[in-house]
């Protein structure tokens, strides 16, 4: 609490130095920093705690904790250098970097640098790398800390690029993995060649690509060898390398886009404790198609054992031990209760999935008068796993995940704008959990209307409402929220989500379970609150919320988090200049 | 962080400048972030499709524009930090907001160059590449504040 207090003592601060500069100018070159500070203070709440949902003792590293960012680069022309300082005073609870490295440590700190020359046809880059080949299924290396992920490449790259035709990029180093810095190099290169520039042709774009990338772990081979197990032989890792190739060709014209790639492991590769090691491989189709105010996509992916660890451990990897990226597909929803049970993949626990999904999207408007608009927007996606073995049962792939969505947004006029959403989704709950021979789907249907009102140039009212009707897993929620801002500096908000339905579905449900006389006893209905303010002030913004958080899966771009259910005071600052 | 206050107290004001960073434009070509100075002042919009605040800050400016157009020159660009997951549902989402011109940060490597961390945030450039201005986050009626941030720059 003394922290938390602290923290709002610094903040405070700031709000004194808030009439200083924006930018630093440093002789010829100038310097900006950028400051991210999340803080939560975790309170007692005694009606999670008599439920079993919120479990203090399981916070070893006390009652508060706090992820830090802080970020200097100093730039002088083509030339630019830079560090950033993560810290964990101690770390958030819920983050993999915890879980999977089980830190008792309270304090925890990790620098990235980098230099780089930037120029016109090439560029060099020493120190912390970020970089994707193509869609970056074969290689990714990124930061996102919604998720607490970065697995920034500690090394070298250089690129090349001859006249739009022909680009050319080298990389290698050794990967970030969660507060630690991982022992096995991984080296990479990329071609990509632009045939239409070749022909120059400039209307559209015909382009094909390449990427090579390899990882090295001393003693992989040794730790993961080939073995016979009742009876059957389980393939073991090959070598101490894994080779990664993959192809890509790239067609746009007028509207039209049709992207390919295919990427090959070439190697076994170890990637979970369930499966035995083996080669893995993925295809990704996907389809644009724009004409006026309508516009199409349609992706398609099938993908077997491709996840490809920075290292390779006999248990457990988390999220953030990967040096490639195949990101979740299915809609990343906004709206709370459709955001109850994201859809998280199955390939973890079945070795691999197929499907795709389609987004639908048309405005109606009237070019003249901007401030009226009708917008449509259709989405549907399917997952289904692959046939694979579990154990020494052979299983036929079946659907893991279903979601069709639609909502209408209607401006109409300056000051009032309405969204009607509607979500159907359909998920196999054991799936989610483990690879189970048996499906137990759940189905909810959530609706939702969002309005804003914007009283006067400064003042406006958000009202959100919605509701989950579900026959099975944790029945009926409803949701509200009401926000109101002052333009361009305070936003004020209160929500609340409530399950408010009573149900026991199988060995899932809000049934409390007890103990002493083995049946259900009673359910666990609860409200999950929480209120809010937000301030911002040019190159600073602050946030202060205190509530209730349910335990659930975190999703930020294609990867999720689990979250322990929580309630706490939540303070989060962001500064750059 | 009371280091940080240290150095911000006392600091010169002076614009920084664009910087350098290659990423995707609407037709899937990479071009520098440094291509879209041509001497027109114009507003910088870091969104993604899950960012409903942006989304909304995009559609006000966009209500606005024949308005503000008649006052002062300038332009409007998208940046979508969405990345492989969903950017092909960004390129469908900016067919509604025609005369942008947008550009997908599919690593996020010109969010980082920026040092945006959390969405909306939004810079005034002028025609040289000079930042002047940025805000971060939207609440509805704070794109006037851009508006008398760009009509200062003409």
């Amino acid at each position: 609490m003394k922290k938390f207090l602290l923290s709002i003592l610094a903040v405070a601060s700031v709000f004194v130095a808030e009439e200083a500069s924006a930018q630093i100018k440093a002789g010829e070159g100038q310097v900006s920093i950028a400051l991210e500070s999340n803080n939560i203070y975790y309170a007692p709440d005694k009606r999670m705690v008599d439920l079993g949902l919120d479990k203090p003792n399981d916070r070893i590293r006390g009652n508060f904790g706090s992820n830090d960012y802080l970020k200097v680069d100093y730039t002088l022309g083509r030339f630019s250098v830079g560090v950033q300082l993560d810290g964990y005073l101690p770390g958030l609870y819920g983050y993999d970097m915890y879980t999977y490295q089980q830190r008792n440590s309270k304090l925890t700190a990790f620098l990235t640098k980098y230099v780089q020359w930037e120029d016109q046809n090439w560029g060099v880059r020493v120190g912390d790398i970020y970089d994707q080949f193509g869609n970056g299924l074969i290689f990714r290396t990124y930061e996102d800390r919604n998720l607490g992920f970065n697995n920034s490449l500690a090394g070298a790259r250089a690129y090349y690029n001859f006249n739009n035709m022909v680009n050319v990029k080298v990389l290698a180093g050794m990967p970030r993995l969660y507060d630690v810095r991982s022992k096995n190099p991984v080296w990479g290169a990329d071609l990509s060649l632009s045939i239409s520039d070749m022909a120059g042709w400039y209307d559209g774009l015909i382009s094909i690509e390449g990427s090579y990338v390899g990882r090295y772990q001393k003693g992989a081979a040794e730790l993961f060898p080939s073995k016979e197990e009742f009876g059957t032989v389980v393939a073991g890792v090959d070598g101490d390398v894994v080779n990664m190739v993959s192809g890509r060709a790239n067609f746009e014209y007028k509207g039209f886009s049709l992207r390919g790639e295919y990427v090959q492991k070439l190697n076994n590769d170890k990637f979970s404790p369930a499966l035995s090691a083996s080669k893995g491989n993925v295809v990704n189709v996907d389809l644009g198609y724009n004409y006026k105010r309508f516009s199409a996509s349609v992706t398609f992916r099938r993908q077997v054992n491709m996840t490809a660890p920075i290292e390779l451990v006999e248990n457990g990897i988390g999220g953030g031990n990967t040096i490639n990226y195949i990101p979740l597909i299915t809609r990343q929803h906004t709206y709370s209760l459709a955001n109850l049970n994201p859809y998280r993949g199955t390939s973890v626990h079945t070795g691999g999935e197929v499907g795709g999904q389609i987004d639908l999207y048309y405005s109606l408007r009237n070019p003249k008068v901007r401030s009226k608009y009708w917008n449509f927007h259709a989405n549907f996606s399917m997952f289904n796993t692959i046939d694979h073995k579990l154990g020494n049962m052979d299983m036929e792939g079946r659907n893991a995940w279903i979601d069709f969505n639609f909502d209408v947004e209607r401006q109409w006029n300056k000051s009032v704008k309405t969204t009607l959403f509607y979500s159907y989704q359909r998920w196999d709950e054991e799936i989610n959990h483990y690879d189970a021979a048996v499906a137990h789907y759940c189905d909810s249907h959530i609706f939702v209307a969002d309005v804003t009102y914007k009283i006067n140039k400064k003042h406006s009212l958000r009202v959100e409402l919605q509701y989950l009707n579900s026959n099975d897993y944790e029945g009926d929620w409803l949701a509200g929220t009401i926000e109101y801002n002052f333009a361009p500096k305070f936003s004020f908000y209160v929500s609340d989500m409530w399950n408010c339905e009573a149900m026991q579905d199988g060995q899932y449900g809000n049934g409390i379970w007890n103990p002493d006389t083995l049946e259900y006893d009673g359910n666990a209905l609860l409200h999950y609150y929480q209120v809010g303010a937000t301030f911002t002030h040019d190159f600073l913004r602050l946030q202060l919320s205190y509530g209730r958080n349910r335990a659930g899966y975190v999703c930020s771009g294609g990867s999720c988090r689990y979250q322990p259910a929580y309630t706490g005071a939540n303070l989060s600052l962001t500064l750059s200049f | 962080m009371f280091l940080m206050l240290a150095v911000m107290v006392g600091v010169s004001a002076s614009a920084q400048q664009l910087p350098d960073v290659k990423i995707e434009n609407q037709e899937g070509k990479i071009v520098s972030t440094k291509s879209v100075v041509d001497g027109t002042p114009m507003i910088i919009s870091f969104w993604s499709t899950t960012c409903k605040p942006c989304i909304m800050e995009l559609n006000a400016i966009y209500s606005n524009l024949d308005e503000w157009l008649e006052e002062a020159d300038f332009k409007v660009v998208a940046v979508s930090v969405d990345d492989a997951r969903s950017v092909s549902r960004a390129r469908g989402m900016v067919a509604n907001w025609d005369g942008y011109t947008c550009l997908f940060d599919k690593n996020q490597d010109f969010k980082r160059a920026m040092n945006v961390s959390l969405t909306p945030h939004t810079f005034i450039v002028d025609g040289k590449g000079n930042v002047v201005y940025s805000h971060s986050g939207y609440t509805p009626g704070s794109e006037q504040e851009l508006f008398e941030k760009i009509k200062k720059l003409q």
